[in-house]
Order: C-alpha cells, then structure tokens, then sequence
C-alpha cells in the first residue's frame, strides 16, 4: 500500500502530449558490454561552447582516459580517448548538428586492451561525501569533461560553479526519460543505484544546494522504487528525495521538471540558475560519482539502441566515439523495413543521413525506425494545409502558438515570428506530433531561428 | 405652401454647416501655412532618378528612404546596383557632385557546379523543402559546402534572375541587377559577389575546404585543391583544399584558359552572359 502512494505521481505540467512509449523493447534488457571500439572517432565539440584543440599529434600513442583534447575557455569540456591505440588521423568527421567538425580518429590496439567495465561495483550504500571538498570535486568534473547528458551537453564545470549572485539552493536530478523508446537512464537508475546516489551527494556539495529533488516518472515505479529504498538506508542523505511526476511528454525538459517539481516558472528565455535550481540528468550524476571516486575521465557511456528496424535492441556500455554504423552492426544490424535512423528518441532526436557518424557524451540512443512507426502521410511528407484546430497551442508547454509562428516564418515574416516568441521554443516537437495535417511546425520554428539568427548577425560580404 | 416650409426648416441648417465648413477651412488654412514642413524637392527628383524597384540592395528601407540618405550623406551615391550607372550620374547631376571613376559592377557568383547526379547523398530528404530547414539537417548530402538545391535564392530574387536547374542555382546575368539578395540568403554563403570587370568571369564553381580524397567521395566535379591551375598563372591561390580566382585581377589570357583545360574535375568554368572566352572591353 504504502509503495503504491509512493510511486503515484502527483506533478505534473500544463501542456504536453503522450506519444506511445515503446520503451518495452529495451526495458528489460540489462546493460551489455557494447562493441569493442576497433576505431573510434573522438569529436572535438561534443558539448555547448568552445571548440577543444587536439592535444596529440597523427601517430601518436594514446593510453585509454588520456586527454586528447583540451580548451582554455570557461563554458568548454575535455575530451579523452576511451581506448588504447594509435592516433590514426585527425579529420572531418559528420555530426548529426553541427555538419561536418574535426575528429581525432583512434585505431585500437588488438591486444593488451581489455574492455573497460562500468564501475558501479566500487559504490557501496553508505558512501560517503565527507572526504572531498566541494572545489575537489569541481576540478575533477571539469578535468573529466562531463557535459549535460541528456542531451543538451552543456558543461557540469560550469553549471555547478557557485555563484554569488545566483545561489543554487535547489538541485533537481533528472530520471523522467519520458523520450519515447529510450531506456538507457531506467536501466543505470535500476544498475547503478549506489553510483547515482554518490554522485547525488557530490553534484550537491559541489553547487551548495540544500535540497535535492529526484524526478522519475511514474511509468518507471521500479526505478523509483530502488531509488528510494537506497536513499532511505544511505547515509547522509537528508534533504534529498524521489519525487514521481506524471508520464507526460516532455516531462524532462527543465523547464517542465521545474514547473512539475517546484511550481516555478523560469523567465522566458532565462536559465534555471536564475530562480536557484540546478538541473542534472542521472546520467551525468552517474558520470560526476565516477570521476570524483575513480578519477576516470567520461569515456564510456549507456547507449539504448532501439527501435523496430534493428534486429536486437538493448542497452549498451559503449566507448564515445564508436560509429553509428558499428553500434547498429553490433545489435544484429538492420531490418529490411528499416527507414530512419536516428541519434537520440523520435520527439527530439536528429535523423542522421551518414552512418559512420560517431556517437559523442550526449548521444544517448539510436533509434531505428520503421515506416509504420512513423507513419505513411508523415513519413511520405504530404502536408495539408492548417485547420486552425488549435491542437498545437493545447500541446505546447511553453505556452507558445505553434501554428502562428510557422506560417510567420514561412511567409517569411520575421519580425511576426519574434512577436509570437519564436525563440522561447525548446523545439520538443509536441506540435509536429499532434499535428492532424502532418505540417512540420517544430520544422519550420528551428528554420525560423535560425533565419533570425543570420539575419541579427551582419553578414560580412 | 409646401416648398415655403422646407425652405424655413432648411436654411439654418444649410448656413450652419456653410459656417462650420468655412470655419474649419480657415483653420486649415492657417495650419498649412503655420506648421508647413519644408520639403527639399532634390529628393523628389533623386527619386525618380532612382529605378524605384525597393529592392534593398543599397541597405535602406526602399528607394524613398535612399534618396532621403543620400542627401544627408553623399558618400552614399552610387550604392543602387539596379540603376547603375546611369542613376548614379543622375543623381550626381542633381547634387552637382563629381562621380569618381565607379568599381565594375558587381555580380553573383554560384560557387558549386554540381547537378544531382554529381553529388553524393547517404539517405533522401523528405523534410520541408528549403535551404536553410535542410541545412540545419547535417548531412543532408554528402558535401557539407555545395548548392542544396531548395531554392532560397529564387524566391527572394526579385528580378527572376536566379533558377535552380537540376538542383544547381544558375544565375541569369541578362536580368541580374546585382542586389545582393541571393548572397544574403544563401544559407551555405555559396554566393560570392564579384567585380565583373569583363563580359564574364572565370570561376572556381566550388566551395568545399575538404581535402582532396574527401572531396572526391562526395562530388564529382569538385575542387580537390591539386594546385595545377596556380601553376599556370598567379591569379588562381589555393586554401584550405580550394582554388579560388583572383576576381580584380582576371584579365583572359592563353594562361588563364590553359588552366581551364588542365583542371582535372573540370571546375574552373566561365560565368556571365557568355559561357566562352570573350575578350575583355577594358
């Protein structure tokens, strides 16, 4: 009895959608050991900021957890090498956002390069946070290079430094995952509990919050369950707790967490800092308890590969850096019906057209899909025209009016665009996905932006 | 009888508004004279010297907004590409300025010479058929840097002086006027404006920093950054794996069109009216 009010969620947000969560293709299926990285390709931009500058050279040795690229700026993040190997070249390589950026290209040594384990093991129930001070622990995130992983992959470095002007008084952990299909955090809540609550207590110490609040949506009532019973027997864990929120997409948007959790609105077009919340995926907290304890930098990361154009769908700890094609190879490959691929859920994720793209610290799935998952008049592209149905402003959580700002941008009308708060769009494609007319409104609001981007900037002749 | 009535009960009416209207005339009256704002007529016949197209390529609102500029600022003459020459030395007349010798007029460039079926693409596109949507795609094709072939050139041309033509934008120069939209527009800065000095300009019709082998893989007409054209004459430099011509200092020579036959992918192609050698005016 008890355990069912817990897991009942009472919070939630205004807006939003319930695609389908197709996550049971992967829920059960324990984190493997992935491919073996024969040749990984480790971008130099994998995270929101500075570009790093190679550190190695063509033909240089490299020990796996060496850093191969580094950047003085602040909003910035290493990269390390995840293997053994040689340093092959250093080339183009095609990212699913940003084209084509440069890569150090590593070929694994064959021998003498045992697959790297995740390190949940070591984290036992009453860790301790005691024997590291907060500045220790900002160092070693920004010597790891640990980015947001959700996603997003903006640095940890810089989202957990103090500032005085903006004290975080609120840390929110992020478990919801209500992306469709992925299940990479569910299996790491589930796995590495103990990891994550070490890396809890961390991420709280180094940012000066008092209150930790842990969100799990309630179609994950296991996770939230473990999670629980590991902070009620772990020491020294007042002060944080698992809050279930409703299965609603998007639940783990920030903004929607924040709403869901605190009841707060964060300013249109402002940051979390700036009502004292901090925002971290479990992952990343996962990744914060690895490198403070262990002192390894993020090389590996859970992969879900799913979707029902692959063979063998599951959870995979796989090396940054392994390609999309070796990934796919590794689970058996693809189906015939197989259509689309792409780097992260259906709702946010990039189709990517060159399957040798890498996989970076924020790729959290492939997702294979049919054309029957997709759907035949959206997946042909037929789009009728707008029948002021008003689904999209229903299904907006940021309040914003969809369709306006499409045929804004469409006609090429700027300045009507910005007046409807085009930038205020978190691009979560709720709108494109309740569309009846199949119009692509996330679509033509990412176009949009970036159209007033270039036209903000003076374009040199 | 009855006309006598109308007529007692229309005649106040009739002279109150005859006294309302002469009333309001007067103050009208006043106030045209009192609160006049002098208008300087040069701006009127700077207007009508300009082609009047609202085009935006001098950087202004449209041509009434120019011609006020101009005025304040006479450094501004000379910036309407529709009306050239010929508007400039109007209006010059108009100001009694001096025009200093004007710059070749400047045309667009489309630096990528790949149709369809020279490009390399890994997977379709069925989102919304523009460049910039596309481009936000990465990998869209395989070459990061050439025409995608959507047309935001086209629609913001407003002189119909840009097609696309088997996924390549190809300029009309009979109709081009030189405004600058397409090259603002270009979501991959494909095109370039250059001084046409001549008839028509030798071109390297790529823009891809790709090294050679890449390049190679994703186009069939690229430019692989071999270096034979800078062989042949100084006018050609090569950068980050692309050939670029020096566009001031193109005069056609044997040279020029030796380097042309010699590139190996065929890049090196002439723009402009003709497509041949012609010899250059100047």
């Amino acid at each position: 009895m008890n355990n069912e009010l817990q897991t009942k969620a009472k919070f939630s947000f205004p807006g939003g959608t319930h695609p389908p969560g197709s996550k049971e293709l992967t829920r059960e299926s324990k984190i493997q050991q992935g491919p073996a990285g024969k040749q990984v390709a480790i971008m130099l931009s994998q995270h929101i900021g500075a570009v790093c500058k190679p550190l190695v050279e063509k033909k240089d040795q490299v020990q796996a957890g060496q850093k191969i690229g580094d950047c003085d700026a602040f909003v910035s993040a290493p990269v390390h090498s995840p293997v053994n190997g040689k340093v092959k070249e250093i080339s183009l390589q095609s990212h699913a956002v940003l084209g084509r950026i440069p890569a150090v290209i590593i070929e694994a040594e064959t021998e003498n390069n045992p697959p790297k384990q995740p390190c949940s093991a070591k984290f036992t129930n009453d860790f301790n946070d005691n024997s590291y001070s907060a500045e220790q622990i900002r160092t070693r995130i920004r010597q790891a290079g640990i980015v947001g992983m959700g996603g997003a992959g903006f640095p940890t470095s810089v989202k957990v430094e103090p500032n005085p002007k903006a004290p975080k008084e609120t840390m929110i952990v992020n478990g919801c995952e209500c992306e469709p299909y992925i299940t990479c955090d569910y299996r790491i809540m589930l796995e590495w509990t103990n990891q994550i609550v070490a890396g809890v207590k961390l991420a709280r110490k180094a940012a000066g919050c008092s209150e930790v609040f842990i969100g799990i949506e309630d179609n994950k009532p296991a996770a939230i369950e473990v999670m629980n019973t590991a902070l009620k027997t772990s020491a020294n864990s007042d002060g944080i707790k698992v809050v279930p929120v409703k299965t609603k997409y998007p639940q783990g948007g920030e903004r929607q967490l924040i709403k869901a959790i605190l009841k707060k609105d964060v300013p249109t077009g402002g940051i979390p800092p700036m009502i004292g919340v901090l925002v971290l995926n479990v992952a990343t907290t996962a990744a914060i308890a690895e490198a403070v304890v262990t002192d390894w930098p993020l090389t590996h990361r859970v992969v879900t590969v799913t979707g029902e154009g692959i063979v063998n769908p599951g959870n995979y700890y796989v090396p940054i850096g392994t390609s999309v094609a070796e990934l796919i190879e590794f689970c058996g490959g693809l189906r015939e019906e197989a259509v689309r691929v792409i780097l992260g859920g259906p709702m946010m994720g990039i189709a990517i057209a060159d399957l040798t793209t890498p996989t970076t610290k924020t790729t959290g799935a492939v997702t294979v899909l049919t054309e029957k998952q997709i759907g035949g008049a959206k997946f042909a592209g037929i789009q009728t025209p707008c029948i002021r149905c008003g689904r999209c402003l229903e299904a907006c959580p940021e309040h914003l009016n969809p369709t306006k700002i499409a045929h804004a941008v469409k006609n090429n009308l700027l300045d009507v665009a910005e007046s409807y708060y085009i930038s205020a769009c978190m691009e979560c494609g709720c709108c494109s996905y309740v569309c009846p007319a199949n119009i692509e409104l996330t679509g033509y609001i990412k176009t949009g932006k970036i159209l007033l981007a270039r036209q903000k900037k003076k374009i040199p002749q | 009888m009855n006309y006598l009535e109308l007529w007692n009960s229309a005649w106040p009416a009739g002279l109150t508004m005859l006294s309302l209207g002469s009333g309001f005339a007067l103050i009208l009256l006043i106030a045209s004279e009192k609160l006049k704002v002098e208008v300087d007529p040069k701006i009127e016949q700077i207007h009508e010297a300009l082609p009047n197209l609202d085009c935006g390529a001098c950087g202004f609102a449209g041509c009434g907004q120019y011609a006020k500029s101009i005025l304040e600022d006479p450094e501004l003459l000379g910036k309407c590409a529709p009306g050239g020459q010929e508007s400039t030395e109007k209006i010059a007349k108009i100001l009694n300025l001096r025009i200093s010798n004007s710059d070749a007029p400047k045309r667009p460039i489309v630096h990528c010479r790949a149709h369809t079926d020279e490009r390399t693409y890994h997977a379709g596109y069925k989102g919304i058929p523009s460049c910039t949507a596309a481009n936000a795609l990465a990998n869209v094709q395989a070459c990061k840097f050439g025409c995608l072939g959507f047309g935001d050139c086209t629609v913001v041309c407003k002189f119909d002086a840009i097609d696309i033509v088997d996924g390549l934008a190809v300029v009309d120069y009979e109709k081009c006027t030189g405004c600058m939209a397409c090259s603002k527009h270009c979501p991959r800065n494909l095109i370039e404006m250059a001084p046409f000095g001549c008839e028509n300009m030798m071109t390297v019709a790529c823009s891809s920093k790709e090294n050679g082998k890449s390049t190679r893989a994703m186009c069939k007409v690229g430019c692989i950054g071999c270096g034979l054209c800078v062989k042949q004459t100084d006018i050609f430099t090569v950068e980050n794996n692309l050939a670029r011509v020096d566009y001031k200092k193109y005069q056609p020579t044997g040279q020029t069109e030796t380097a042309l036959t010699k590139c190996p992918t065929k890049v090196i192609i002439y723009v402009g009216k003709t497509a041949s050698l012609v010899t250059c005016e100047t």
